[in-house]
């Protein structure tokens, strides 16, 4: 590959513009938190998030996948991650979204845990390596 | 423990789980379509969330940046779709973006002149760190997966 004509890959923008999205997501609950409650974080987070929803059902045609399975880990999924959201706010009324934002990040630590339990998958090395360093993380936070 | 650890503990063991229902909606339906789902749990929640508060007594500005930030949410389940659909590798796209609280943490000590100690810097380094690698997954990988607070 000659380098001179290597460009930024398009997909690489995407994942950037992804981490900022999340990240400002994250401040912002901090600073909505400050005066707002848990619940009325959550029922604001709700409307805001529909349009978006919205935009992304007509980019799709209205052609959403119907399996009964698929429909009820999807609105479950939306259920447990919305009443998770609530203890991200509650957080953030205590402590420092630099510190809140990082630690609840961790939570692929239980995913992984679970589907290596329940799903019988294998852990990867560098999984392995993200589990000892989420556990010295939540140590030395928690100080 | 400190409150704060409790309130994130829930978080973390919710949207740990939600992980799992995860990767078993999306054997069953395509990403794109298990947002759409999700959606529908969020707006399920809704009813009861109402019926236990409700916005009176909230500023105008406040009311806009709990709206912005589910906006801005959105728009980054958007941005990961369009990357990968863009020819990510999913095994380096996902935890890439799983980098995304370090982006909060330089917002906070930007804006809201957040200032971390020593030792905390630590912990938040290794956290950051941790969330990327945890959610490596080498390929061949299924669907892409999501991750939706």
């Amino acid at each position: 590959m000659q380098t001179e004509n290597w460009h930024f890959p398009a997909w690489l923008w995407f994942a950037i513009l992804g981490m900022f999205w999340w990240g400002l997501w994250g401040f912002l609950s901090k600073v909505g938190s400050v005066s707002a409650s848990p619940l009325q974080m959550q029922i604001l987070f709700t409307l805001g998030m529909l349009p978006v929803a919205v935009g992304m059902l007509l980019q799709m045609r209205w052609k959403v996948d119907r399996n009964r399975g698929g429909i009820a880990y999807g609105i479950l999924s939306g259920v447990v991650t919305g009443l998770g959201t609530l203890g991200y706010y509650a957080a953030l009324r205590d402590q420092d979204a630099s510190v809140v934002a990082p630690v609840t990040g961790l939570f692929p630590v239980l995913t992984v845990g679970l589907a290596f339990v329940i799903l019988r998958e294998r852990l990867n090395k560098v999984q392995m390596g993200g589990m000892l360093l989420a556990l010295v993380s939540i140590v030395i936070l928690s100080i | 423990m400190n409150h704060w650890m409790l309130y994130a503990a829930v978080a973390i063991v919710l949207w740990g789980v939600n992980g799992l229902f995860m990767k078993l909606g999306t054997n069953r339906v395509s990403a794109r379509s298990m947002v759409i789902w999700v959606t529908v749990g969020f707006l399920v929640l809704l009813p009861l969330l109402w019926k236990e508060s409700t916005l009176a007594g909230l500023s105008t500005s406040v009311i806009s940046v709990g709206l912005i930030a589910g906006m801005v949410n959105g728009l980054g389940n958007w941005a990961v779709f369009a990357c990968l659909e863009r020819g990510a590798k999913a095994s380096v796209a996902i935890p890439l973006t799983a980098l995304y609280p370090l982006c909060t943490v330089i917002l906070a000590t930007i804006f809201l002149k957040e200032r971390p100690s020593a030792l905390q810097w630590l912990g938040i380094a290794l956290a950051v760190a941790a969330g990327a690698m945890l959610s490596y997954e080498p390929p061949p990988v299924r669907a892409p997966e999501e991750r939706v607070p």
